[in-house]
């Protein structure tokens, strides 16, 4: 599959320079020895601004890094600002939203000091992103070929030709039956699982270093939600791409994942390989969510309770999740917890985390 | 294969659907009151000759036999004689309707000159000033009466300014119309080399084109514009930015993705306009289709307007049949 990309060569070379670009940066960034990240995402805050109100703040103080190769699952509930995360790494935060504070490295290099074409050269090359429904993100007057290969094309320089090839071996990647006829069908004759299928081909046909999977498999029924997550999983291994995961579905970032990062209205509350998580949440909304999915009746009742009555008025800066915790105490009300590392590569953000 | 099908199933239905029309339109204009013979003999004829004339004329007979009658004719390329000009309604209209033709159509292509780009700047700096002089101009367009435009036009460029031809009728009388081939004296003028003619005909078309063009470029600016913002904000343009896609490869697609709307206004438009531009043909004697049909009616002249609403129709359902195919061409998802 690697030596079979063509274009690869051209890549490597805007890669290399990539690297050399910051090497300040990157040095910064590799000072948590675990190697030089693809993405480090440092005290992000993005907020929307409504008018006549006071603006919403989507994101807090989010810091987030992956490592070469390295799969992290972001899991949430809907509003958390999984998908604001996701945009505003791809640097397309839509209005009225803004990105107050913060930056965001690829490979080293600031994101946020790069113009709209030097940005637009990355995204789709280096930086991909696959989409939920994937039949509204298909232009639905253009074969699926043409589309596909319109990327390569703008990224990679190649002919129309060449990028129909490189379209044929992509949808033999992500294993679509007749590839040779589908790549002359419209994006309505497909099924959603193939449309998804199709996106994730759009998504990795330049080898991209870093892939966002924005709550791409929810729509598909469950077999082919597995069937496409065994094979996103074998290509992002094959071409050694990181990959942004996310979902609000705790159960598929235990099989699919390597580390999971719980975000909770907008903050990150728990960071935790996918194993250290699954045995023991440390966070009370990642025990919600592990106890939501959970079969366990006396694990749900635990956690799937109301937060006990008030005890003492809310101060300014409460922690934000304290509204729902059923492990509340009174200082959870007056002060907002720090994310504090609790065992070795385990973050959680709580003044009283569960122990085991 | 299946397209030349769907045009043959498309041509059976053009039969019945003109034979609808034709009886639709032959009862309503009967249904209007007046009578030709007492119109045609004067105030002072006698009710024995009206009787007879009527007679003649087989106004006597009941109206499904008059029909019947009407739809004989017709089915033999007969359209009847209008007593008004003594002339066969077939020979007139030959002259007239592409007259009509010839000034929607220049007056359409100037709407889309205007409307289209205008339509898409707005579309694309939803705020900025293009945005703003589009919605002004919609406005302005939808609220201005076009023979009222084409007065004032009239006033500033032939009263005052003096820079076109009087506005009367489609050529100078002083000059020889070209021969007939298409009935467009722009095209035939062309095709003989009679270059007076060109001349003076286009001088002629300016202001009358300019008037539609100018009052019908407003909806489909606001049809271009609303459709535009809607596919560059749909999933497909934003995912095509997110795969880096230069602006305006996004700008072109999103465009395509809007042709539809904007050619079903246009259709709409088109065929409205062969009778909707009469007053227009008003004011500027153009001596159109429109004008004869209008005449007929106040003048209860059966046969022109009859004639007139079957070549509109034709006109209208050719029209409608062009878009469908250009459907065809664009959108995938209607072939099945």
């Amino acid at each position: 599959m690697t030596e079979a990309m063509p274009g690869e060569p051209r890549s490597l070379v805007t890669r290399a320079s990539i690297r050399q670009g910051n090497p300040g940066s990157v040095g910064r960034a590799s000072a948590a020895s675990e190697g030089p990240a693809v993405i480090e995402v440092r005290d992000l805050e993005v907020a929307y601004y409504v008018y006549g109100a006071e603006p919403t703040r989507a994101l807090r103080n989010v810091s987030v890094r992956l490592r070469p190769g390295e799969i992290l699952g972001l899991v949430g509930e809907s509003g958390a600002g999984k998908t604001t995360l996701a945009r505003a790494i791809m640097r397309v935060v839509p209005p009225p939203g803004r990105i107050e504070r913060g930056e965001i490295f690829f490979m080293g290099t600031d994101l946020g000091a790069m113009g709209d074409a030097e940005l637009g050269r990355l995204r789709g090359r280096d930086l991909a992103m696959i989409v939920a429904n994937p039949r509204g993100e298909l232009n639905p007057l253009l074969r699926i070929g043409p589309q596909i290969a319109t990327i390569a094309e703008v990224h990679l320089g190649v002919s129309r030709k060449r990028g129909l090839e490189m379209a044929l071996d992509m949808l033999r990647a992500v294993a679509i039956p007749d590839p040779e006829r589908r790549l002359r069908a419209y994006p309505h004759e497909l099924s959603g699982g193939m449309a998804q299928r199709i996106v994730i081909a759009m998504a990795l046909i330049c080898s991209p270093r870093f892939v966002i999977s924005d709550d791409a498999t929810s729509g598909l029924d469950v077999t082919v939600q597995a069937q496409v997550l065994d094979l996103l999983r074998k290509l992002v291994r094959e071409q050694n791409t990181s990959m942004l995961y996310i979902t609000r579905d705790i159960g598929v970032a235990a099989n699919f994942c390597d580390r999971v990062d719980i975000i909770y209205k907008g903050e990150i509350v728990e960071d935790a390989p996918t194993e250290a998580f699954f045995s023991g949440p440390a966070h009370p909304y990642g025990n919600l969510l592990f106890a939501a999915f959970s079969h366990d009746a006396e694990l749900r009742r635990r956690w799937m309770g109301s937060a006990p009555s008030p005890e003492g008025d809310a101060a300014e800066a409460p922690c934000l999740y304290a509204d729902r915790c059923v492990k509340r105490q009174a200082r959870c009300l007056a002060e907002h917890p720090a994310l504090r590392e609790r065992a070795a590569g385990r973050l959680v953000r709580c003044h009283f985390p569960v122990e085991r | 294969m299946a397209v030349v099908r769907y045009i043959a199933g498309r041509l059976a239905f053009l039969i019945p659907q003109i034979i609808g029309i034709v009886l639709v339109s032959f009862l309503l204009i009967k249904a209007v009151p007046g009578d030709p013979a007492t119109l045609m003999l004067g105030p002072m004829a006698t009710p024995q000759t009206i009787a007879e004339l009527r007679a003649q004329l087989g106004l006597d007979k009941p109206l499904p036999v008059q029909f019947l009658i009407y739809v004989d004719k017709l089915a033999h390329g007969n359209l009847g004689t209008s007593w008004q000009t003594t002339r066969p309604v077939l020979d007139d209209l030959r002259v007239r309707f592409p007259a009509t033709l010839e000034l929607v159509t220049y007056g359409m292509l100037l709407a889309l000159v205007i409307g289209i780009p205008l339509g898409v700047a707005s579309a694309l700096g939803k705020r900025g000033p293009l945005a703003k002089l589009g919605g002004f101009y919609g406005l302005v367009a939808g609220a201005l009466p076009d023979f009222w435009l084409a007065l004032i036009l009239i006033y500033i460029f032939y009263s005052l300014l003096g820079w076109v031809a009087s506005p009367i009728g489609r050529i100078d009388v002083t000059v020889t119309t070209p021969h007939m081939i298409t009935g467009f004296y722009t095209v035939d003028s062309l095709l003989t080399g009679n270059w007076e003619a060109f001349r003076s005909s286009v001088h002629h078309l300016i202001l009358p084109v300019l008037t539609l063009g100018l009052v019908n470029a407003g909806p489909i600016l606001k049809m271009t514009q609303a459709t535009m913002e809607r596919t560059l904000e749909a999933d497909f343009s934003l995912y095509g930015r997110l795969c880096g896609l230069p602006e305006k490869l996004v700008i072109r697609r999103a465009f395509r993705n809007a042709l539809p709307s904007v050619i079903t206004i246009v259709s709409v438009l088109y065929g409205f306009l062969i009778g909707g531009a009469v007053l227009i043909e008003i004011v500027f004697s153009w001596g159109g289709a429109g004008q004869y049909a209008v005449q007929g009616v106040l003048n209860s002249d059966f046969n022109p307007v009859l004639g007139f609403v079957i070549f509109s129709a034709l006109f209208s359902l050719v029209v409608y049949l062009i878009v469908d195919l250009i459907y065809l061409a664009i959108d995938p998802r209607i072939r099945r």
